[in-house]
């Protein structure tokens, strides 16, 4: 018979009871509140499926449904028709400025999307820049609003998501099997399309759905571009904190409809994975492909076009935060009136973000990091629950796990709405997927059997754990933590849910000021923003090349 | 001196039944080798005494004591890796202390004992030095003083050669049983290399298949194998199938490859087949016949020269040829198609029952 626990296995049972009393404390019990109120009726008594007749019933709900869903195909196809012959020239042709390229290719990810459409809409917005010019000249312009507008910014932002892990597949195909296929006859084409594209579409499809389930969910980018286009994402938020009116229900319907959504493109991710392990370790790189300067020249501007179009507007930003603004318009006059400005009135927001995205962000590797290490080294049941508990809350919009606390810790014994510690848990909860991929990345690189020899030397399993594989995955850590920071301080899907009084952060700023005046505040709150993330990834980027921007 | 009594363990890895049921009794001071074929469970039960590998079934005691139930921190074993598994993070002297201090040992008491486990393994010195700067071989001494250091109970060692080069595994394998031998140190040695095993072992534990297939002493095994696959595994063999014809002075008469053998006597029915291994060096051309002598005639269909040795390939009248190793003394040309005369020694052939 087997005995119920075997002797090694205080340590991990004890980080896998620990994790699983916090998510499921600040993860399943929010997740189940929204549930069970889209099932609840106006007392919150009776089990009804109104909210959800209610949802398919009206229109607009079912064209906010059919809009998030149209926009995450589009994006994520578009993002694929990007990535992979961006991962392809990339690796295989001597394009001029390649590392520089590949430095600045991961950026457009890790840059607050809902800056980058806000400098779209500064620049080519009704009031926009660049449209004003355009118009003064009397040229036709066109709208950035809409679809078309969403799609485009929304694929600026996230073909990363597939060019990373293309760019490494394609590097991990070793020489020789190319080599193979042309020495069976094969031509360079045949080979591409038959060994060479199959070989890395794994990786091209697991990137494309991570872009679907990160367009479902985001929320800053179409409340900026979509005007008067239901969102899914934004019309659960709507219904919540409710103007006109709080519908709980409703918004817990359409809140459930986002996760099932995002689970379901999860799980359909999961199992294609799951059947298809390509990966070889390259020995030898294939050649870089010879072609005329014709070649290289095209090559060169698609890549550098679209990694120059994605960054531009952050640029843009920064310039237009550093001249004058006389009330909306913009004067053709550097100035550093802006950020006076927002120091004077946002010191506690900045100060709020930094703070608050600090403690979130050490968090996260405090608690996905021994999860990593659990679910790498041990295998059991109980470590798969948790592997598959710490990668929820990617299905979970940013909106969606908002109301989950609110709905959770807004009375009871535990009251945490209004408070600071709700955004922190918020945040640290969001980016756990991303700490525990990221950790589990770094501990593959660690021979196991170093932390055997060290258990069986005498050194109990949670002593090598924290006095001798932490040490050995520092670099790593660090870069994991500086990177998940970098992202929470421009969070805005849950934050605009769950952000009270004192408690604002850059973000709000930035989101209520695109709702009124105040173009050049906004401009700086971004450009502050921007730098946020800038800085510490340079100042990282080494200890982030290996580890981290792989499982972003 | 510890004495090893692992009874009728068993551990299943989903439908693989890793281990099946094991006992073995290793005597204190004794060098204990498992030795298989990859997959037939020797390093599950290397792991299951260490404690990385739990048990479904049985116990192990390390003397009176049992240890199977201990965590792995607690066993006092000194494992001794593959991959020689040394911490990167870590001098030298950082490596060797590791287990000193996880037991509490006190500074100055510790620097002796790790100059002189480094002395042990003729690395004096060395103590500064950090991982990347020595060779695999290096490392390896690194890994066998950690592990001597602590003085352990029962020595493990993990395939420790298979990743060092030909010359070196063979001076390092002396060096380790000296090692041994010298501090008296129970020790179990996994490899799946035969001559390795018969070179080092006091004993040798043959595995198949997640069980036991013989235990016994390295000559005792290689001589007298219980199993066909333990002859075939330990060391060349031919292994033959043919029909008894009958018995004649004590001996057994058997038709194989369209010749007559004479094989130890066995409880055999003329008429029934029996197989049998004739190791390569048992047979030896011979010019003269001796009358009596058990011979068999051939011609030779293959010869490889190894310098020392000379292996023949000899084809008797159908199947495949016999492998015979040989001296090469010069009395033999090797020269293929040549007839040659092939004399044995019928006690040394192994026969299995039917």
């Amino acid at each position: 018979m087997r005995r119920l626990l075997p002797p090694r296995s205080a340590f991990p049972l004890t980080v896998a009871a620990f994790a699983f009393a916090f998510l499921g404390l600040f993860l399943a019990w929010p997740l189940y509140k929204v549930l069970a109120s889209s099932f609840l009726d106006a007392e919150g008594a009776r089990f009804t499926l109104d909210a959800y007749v209610k949802v398919f019933a009206t229109g607009y709900y079912r064209s906010a449904v059919a809009n998030s869903l149209a926009i995450g195909v589009m994006t994520t196809l578009a993002c694929m028709a990007i990535g992979l012959p961006m991962a392809f020239l990339l690796a295989r042709m001597a394009i001029p400025g390649r590392s520089v390229l590949l430095a600045l290719s991961a950026l457009p990810l890790i840059l607050p999307s809902f800056i980058g459409a806000y400098a779209w809409v500064l620049l080519f917005g009704r009031a926009g820049i660049v449209t004003q010019w355009l118009q003064g000249l009397g040229l036709p312009t066109t709208t950035i609003y809409g679809m078309p507008g969403i799609v485009m910014v929304f694929t600026l932002h996230s073909f990363p998501y597939v060019l990373l892990p293309a760019l490494a597949a394609v590097r991990a195909v070793d020489a020789s099997i190319e080599e193979a296929g042309q020495n069976l006859g094969a031509s360079r084409w045949r080979v591409f399309r038959t060994v060479t594209v199959p070989v890395i579409m794994p990786a091209v499809l697991a990137g494309g759905l991570l872009v679907f389930i990160e367009t479902l969910e985001n929320f800053g980018v179409p409340f900026v571009l979509a005007e008067d286009m239901p969102i899914l994402a934004i019309e659960a938020y709507k219904l919540f904190v409710g103007e006109v009116g709080a519908n709980p229900a409703m918004a817990g319907a359409l809140a459930m409809l986002l996760v099932v959504m995002a689970a379901l493109a999860l799980l359909l991710q999961r199992h294609y994975l799951a059947r298809r392990r390509f990966a070889t370790v390259a020995r030898s790189a294939p050649p870089v492909i010879r072609t005329g300067p014709l070649g290289r020249w095209a090559a060169s501007a698609f890549v550098w076009g679209l990694v120059l179009l994605a960054l531009l507007p952050f640029v843009a930003i920064v310039v237009v935060a550093l001249m004058k603004f006389r009330g909306p318009v913009l004067q053709p006059e550097f100035s550093l009136g802006n950020f006076v400005q927002l120091f004077e009135r946002a010191q506690r927001p900045l100060a709020n973000t930094l703070g608050l995205a600090t403690v979130a962000a050490v968090g996260a590797s405090l608690i996905g990091i021994p999860i990593a290490y659990v679910l790498t080294r041990y295998r059991s049941p109980i470590a798969h629950a948790l592997d598959v508990l710490a990668m929820v809350p990617f299905a979970v919009a940013g909106t969606v796990l908002g109301i989950g606390l609110i709905l959770a810790f807004n009375s009871g014994w535990l009251v945490l709405t209004g408070g600071w510690l709700i955004l922190v848990l918020a945040w640290l909860v969001r980016k756990l997927p991303f700490s525990v991929r990221s950790g589990s990345a770094i501990l593959h690189q660690i021979d196991p059997t170093l932390e055997e020899a060290s258990v069986n030397l005498g050194r109990s399993p949670s002593w090598t754990f924290f006095r001798l594989t932490v040490p050995l995955m520092l670099g790593g850590i660090v870069g994991g933590t500086v990177l998940a920071w970098v992202t929470i301080v421009s969070e805005l899907s849950s934050t605009v849910v769950l952000y009270s009084g004192p408690w604002t952060t850059m973000t709000v700023v930035i989101f209520r000021a695109l709702e009124g005046q105040g173009a050049g505040t906004a401009a700086a709150a971004a450009t502050v923003l921007i730098v946020a993330t800038v800085v510490p990834l340079a100042l990282v980027y080494r200890l982030l090349r290996r580890n981290n921007l792989a499982v972003l | 001196m510890t004495a090893v009594t692992i009874s009728r363990v068993a551990r299943t890895f989903g439908a693989v039944r890793a281990v099946a049921g094991v006992s073995i009794a290793i005597e204190a001071g004794e060098l204990f080798t498992l030795l298989g074929p990859s997959g037939c469970g020797k390093t599950t039960l290397l792991r299951m005494v260490a404690g990385f590998c739990d048990l479904d079934e049985g116990s192990i005691h390390f003397a009176d004591r049992r240890i199977d139930t201990l965590p792995p921190h607690r066993r006092n074993t000194g494992m001794v890796f593959q991959n020689y598994a040394i911490f990167p993070n870590l001098t030298v002297h950082g490596n060797v202390a590791y287990g000193l201090s996880a037991r509490g040992v006190a500074a100055d008491d510790m620097r002796g004992r790790v100059e002189r486990a480094l002395a042990l393994v003729h690395l004096p010195g060395y103590g500064e030095r950090w991982p990347h700067q020595l060779s695999g071989g290096q490392l390896q001494r690194v890994a066998l003083a950690r592990s001597l250091v602590i003085e352990p109970d029962v020595l493990l060692l993990d395939e420790p050669l298979s990743n060092l080069d030909a010359q070196l595994r063979v001076d390092m394998r002396r060096e380790i049983r000296a090692l041994q031998q010298r501090l008296g140190i129970t020790a179990i040695y996994v490899t799946h290399d035969q001559e390795e095993a018969l070179a080092i072992s006091d004993r040798i534990a043959v595995m198949r298949a997640g069980r036991l297939e013989q235990v016994g002493a390295p000559a005792a095994i290689y001589r007298a194998p219980a199993t066909p696959f333990v002859a075939e595994f330990l060391g060349a063999t031919n292994l033959l199938t043919g029909r008894v014809a009958g018995r004649e002075d004590g001996h057994l008469l058997v038709d194989a490859l369209g010749r007559r053998f004479r094989l130890p006597a066995v409880d055999a029915a003329a008429g029934t087949d029996v197989t049998f291994s004739l190791r390569p060096e048992a047979l030896q051309p011979v010019t003269v016949a001796v009358a009596g002598a058990a011979t068999v005639a051939g011609e030779i269909a293959a010869a490889e020269h190894l310098g020392a040795l000379l292996h023949l390939e000899v084809r008797l009248g159908d199947g495949p040829p016999l492998r015979v190793a040989m001296l090469d003394d010069g009395a033999v040309a090797p020269a293929v198609g040549r007839p040659v005369t092939l004399a044995y020694d019928p006690s040394r052939i192994t026969v299995f029952p039917p």
